[in-house]
């Protein structure tokens, strides 16, 4: 079989052999170390006991299980005891709360997949909670994001379009024929399906007057003909356009629209670190326009790629803050006290529900500065103090007894197998070691989870 | 540097004599990198103009305006009937415009800008903008920082370039620091340079600090930070980036430049007194700890931080009113700070945001993205408030003011005259200074 050499660039990996299926190989086994790649991209992380089955299974059916492709008990449960408690949200009005059943969700979905696509929605549709201000109204965005999170991408962006958070923070609520309102047609155009430079400024001011009439009444979207400048207008080069949802389609129809997403998507879930040709990603904009913007399809055709799975990914992308920590606490079977988690967060550049502006977080080199790398380390030292922490449902010691870790050195491999991209080197685990025997003897798990934390590599992914 | 060379030994005594802060253990660690930074003739001349005693102490704060700043309603033309036609409910009314002038005034919020305009200490330059205008926030602010188009943009900025250009090796601190809890700005970002980016000093502190993230190496190689600082200065996509390992190497660079920070500015932090009567707001905070820094002795020459909000589709009013007042309450305070101090004549602020605003106001009570504005200086003596020359409300570029000053003007002017340095390297060509602002 054809293999990718980790040390290629872009340039040189054929875009055919790239994007093929990949398969084990005796040179390229499945083994524990892709195991835990895949679980690392595809949701946030695995745990010890996810690893050790997940040798059993192809990564397609460990995509069938991550994106809930089977509907299993376990899943109905869940999402019957989520439903329940974003009722009890809802109620307080309280947008911590919601932000905490978030990251609940991403905790322990059993469908991990769903979530972190969701995410992927939420920081390229990005709507912030400062401004929409209203709990209910984040919450049905939120809803809508998920429930075609692997779904359809143009029913997503028609269902965005009347979307009542999205129309506050992009001041739609009320856009009136005398003077269109050109915010949300901007965005959509520039960030949301096309890129900058794919239109004109006379297509935002068509594509504004189309979107004429669309308002928020009573939390709901509603079409007020008296106010919908219903002109026949030419945008991107088709004429004859009467309605905001013809508008939407034929932005979505553009031949921009799937290189510009796919490219997001490579982002998002290989690396932000090399810009690949259109060329390369035209595989990924071919399947998706074949499947008529099907997401789950190129999604999956990301994640079992060679270009993944063949190793040449491993270490090349920054985790996020939320793929750092709920990643880490995935890992460590760890729950704790989500208000601090969503605070910690916040310190670190992500805060869910609040992102920076409409463009989203700009991800890969820009979640790394001096601030938020110190603030990565304190999260997790803080995180294993928390008196709320517990490790699969025990505090620290007797949970690296269960995994039969006694010592700094044992605890060092068994985190390292699990949560670090590549293996921790000979050096690093010598200044781990010599900071823990610093430290008082009792606390020796405490002392090696924090200063394995301030090491450069566990930001990696 | 060149151990031989004169001039940055005067400058280190010389700093170093002339403040009191103990930097002893810091001297002999200049003294070790002397001879291992090489710099080409060119930054040699810039070190020559380094000597020059006041130019060498001066600092520069740039403050952003996130959003696009409406500039029409913060140097409002109030006596122009055309600016009052094109906005029946934004337009502020002569009675409550701070006049100035025949012609223009400030937005009723501005107070402590006004008195600044009295002292002789800000300046307001009509028309700043560039050809072709982008009226995408984040492709427009990208064009501000990188001073280039997307075709031509490289991965850097222009303070960065700055940076670049006149890092000497012998900084206590870096050039430049960002205090603010959005990403790094790209103006700032240059090769081989790690400035650090501050959300807030209290957050700054690394709880679990030992050795392991101090003396962060990542162990693929033997070599020491020196030498990875100077494979990332080479760029490109050396051997080190396409196998991977250069992100690994970003990452370690950047948390040693975090440990660093964090210690200077616990003990700078530390030695400073925090007077000053500063607003509390989100911008008077940041301007605080910049002033504290600074009177603390450290020598960052460039401070950044944003305020956002500027983006006012909907109902302008009164949310310009309260943010126009942040920042005019905010660097008033600040300067007053420095000047209390005897240290006032060292601080320039440049205020600039990525557009302004549409002339005529949308049907929500507020305004779409625009192209020119004003941009402000401030701290220095100025002889005159303005500079320039407003954009006529009739002559629009598809309804928008039309430039008449290029931005790079205004970097140009804060480079050389502010500075002391070239400004051909950092803007990539040559830009006419802005007619009669004299800082030297």
């Amino acid at each position: 079989m054809k293999s990718i050499d980790k040390k290629w660039t872009l340039d040189r990996i054929d875009p055919q052999l790239a994007w093929e299926a990949w398969e084990p190989s005796e040179k390229e086994p499945w083994d524990r170390a892709r195991v835990s790649l895949l679980y690392r991209r595809a949701s946030f992380g695995a745990n010890a006991d996810e690893v050790a089955k997940g040798l059993s299974k192809s990564p397609t059916q460990i995509l069938d299980e991550l994106s809930g492709r089977e509907t299993s008990a376990r899943s109905v449960g869940f999402e019957d005891e989520s439903r329940e408690m974003a009722k009890a949200v809802l109620g307080t009005s309280e947008m911590k709360q919601l932000v905490a059943w978030w990251l609940l969700r991403m905790l322990h979905s059993p469908t991990p997949l769903v979530e972190k696509l969701t995410l992927f929605w939420h920081g390229h549709f990005a709507t912030g909670a400062e401004k929409v201000q209203d709990v209910e109204l984040m919450y049905q965005q939120n809803q809508l994001l998920r429930s075609n999170a692997l779904g359809d991408f143009r029913a997503l962006v028609q269902g965005i379009a009347k979307d009542a958070a999205m129309l506050i923070y992009l001041d739609s609520v009320s856009n009136r024929k005398a003077h269109a309102n050109e915010n949300f047609a901007r965005e959509l155009m520039e960030l949301f399906c096309l890129g900058e430079g794919n239109y004109s400024e006379a297509d935002v001011q068509q594509l504004a007057k189309s979107f004429t009439g669309w308002e928020i009444r009573r939390k709901q979207f509603r079409f007020n003909s008296y106010q919908h400048d219903d002109s026949l207008k030419t945008l991107l080069g088709v004429s004859g356009i009467e309605s905001g949802e013809r508008a939407v389609d034929t932005v979505v129809d553009h031949r921009s629209m799937a290189p510009f997403i796919v490219r997001k998507l490579f982002r998002f879930f290989v690396s932000e670190e090399l810009y690949p040709a259109d060329s390369f990603l035209e595989p990924l904009a071919k399947k998706f326009t074949e499947t008529n913007y099907a997401i789950e399809p190129v999604v999956r055709m990301i994640l079992e790629s060679r270009l993944m799975l063949s190793g040449w990914s491993v270490g090349r992308k920054i985790r996020s803050p939320v793929e750092l920590a709920i990643g880490w606490m995935r890992t460590m079977q760890c729950t704790s006290n989500v208000n601090f988690l969503a605070d910690r967060l916040r310190t670190i550049g992500q805060s869910v529900l609040f992102p920076p502006n409409v463009k989203g977080w700009e991800g890969g080199r820009a979640w790394i500065n001096s601030s938020t790398l110190i603030g990565r380390a304190n999260l997790i030292y803080e995180l294993v103090r928390n008196e709320n922490t517990r490790f699969g449902g025990e505090p620290l010691d007797p949970f690296m007894a269960s995994k039969s870790i006694r010592d700094p050195q044992q605890l060092m491999a068994w985190f390292s197998d699990l949560f670090i991209a590549e293996q921790l080197s000979a050096p690093e685990l010598a200044k781990v070691s010599a900071a823990v025997s610093k430290e008082s003897s009792d606390k020796w798990g405490l002392a090696t989870l924090s200063h394995l934390a301030g090491l450069p590599r566990i930001h990696l992914s | 540097m060149d151990a031989t060379h004169p001039t940055q030994s005067n400058i280190m005594t010389n700093s170093i004599n002339r403040r009191a802060f103990n930097r002893s253990s810091i001297l002999s660690a200049s003294a070790l990198a002397i001879g291992t930074a090489v710099p080409d003739g060119w930054v040699r001349s810039l070190a020559a103009r380094l000597t020059d005693e006041k130019q060498k102490d001066r600092i520069l704060i740039v403050i952003q305006l996130s959003g696009g700043n409406d500039g029409l309603n913060t140097i409002v033309p109030y006596a122009d009937e055309r600016y009052l036609k094109a906005r029946p409910k934004l337009a502020i009314p002569k009675s409550d415009v701070i006049t100035l002038d025949g012609s223009v005034g400030l937005h009723p919020s501005m107070r402590g800008i006004a008195k600044l305009i009295e002292d002789q200490k800000f300046a307001t330059i009509h028309g700043v903008g560039y050809a072709n205008p982008n009226r995408s926030h984040f492709e427009s602010m990208d064009i501000w920082h990188s001073c280039q188009r997307k075709e031509s943009r490289g991965s850097d900025g222009w303070l960065g370039r700055l940076f670049s250009h006149a890092m000497t090796g012998d900084r206590v601190d870096s050039m430049g620091l960002h205090l603010g809890g959005e990403p790094m700005p790209l103006a700032l970002v240059g090769r081989g340079i790690q400035t650090p980016s501050i959300a807030t000093v209290d957050q700054f502190r690394w709880k679990g600090k030992t050795d392991s993230m101090r003396e962060a190496d990542n162990g693929t190689s033997s070599e020491p930070g020196a030498a990875k600082q100077g494979n990332m200065e080479s760029g490109g996509a050396s051997e080190r980036e396409a196998d991977g390992a250069g992100l690994l190497d970003f990452v370690s660079a950047s948390t040693t430049a975090a440990m660093q920070a964090s210690d200077r500015l616990e003990k700078a932090l530390a030695t400073s007194d925090s007077a000053g009567d500063f607003p509390d707001s989100q911008l008077g905070e940041k301007l605080k700890v910049i002033s504290r820094l600074i009177l603390a002795g450290l020598n960052t020459k460039v401070y950044y931080v944003t305020l956002d909000g500027f983006d006012t589709h909907a109902n302008q009013a009164v949310a310009h009113a309260g943010l126009l007042k942040q920042w005019s309450e905010a660097l008033s305070a600040f300067h007053r700070r420095l000047d209390q101090a005897g240290q006032g004549d060292r601080a320039l602020v440049m205020t600039f945001s990525e557009f302004g605003r549409r002339v005529s106001e949308n049907a929500s009570q507020g305004t779409d993205h625009g192209a020119a504005a004003p941009a402000f200086l401030s701290g220095p003596h100025f002889g005159k408030p303005f500079y320039g020359e407003q954009p006529s409300l009739s002559d629009l570029d598809d309804g928008d003011l039309k430039f008449k000053i290029d931005f790079r003007s205004l970097y140009a002017t804060v480079i050389e005259e502010w500075l002391g340095q070239p400004a051909d390297p950092v803007l990539g060509e040559n830009y006419s200074k802005i007619d009669g602002i004299k800082l030297g």
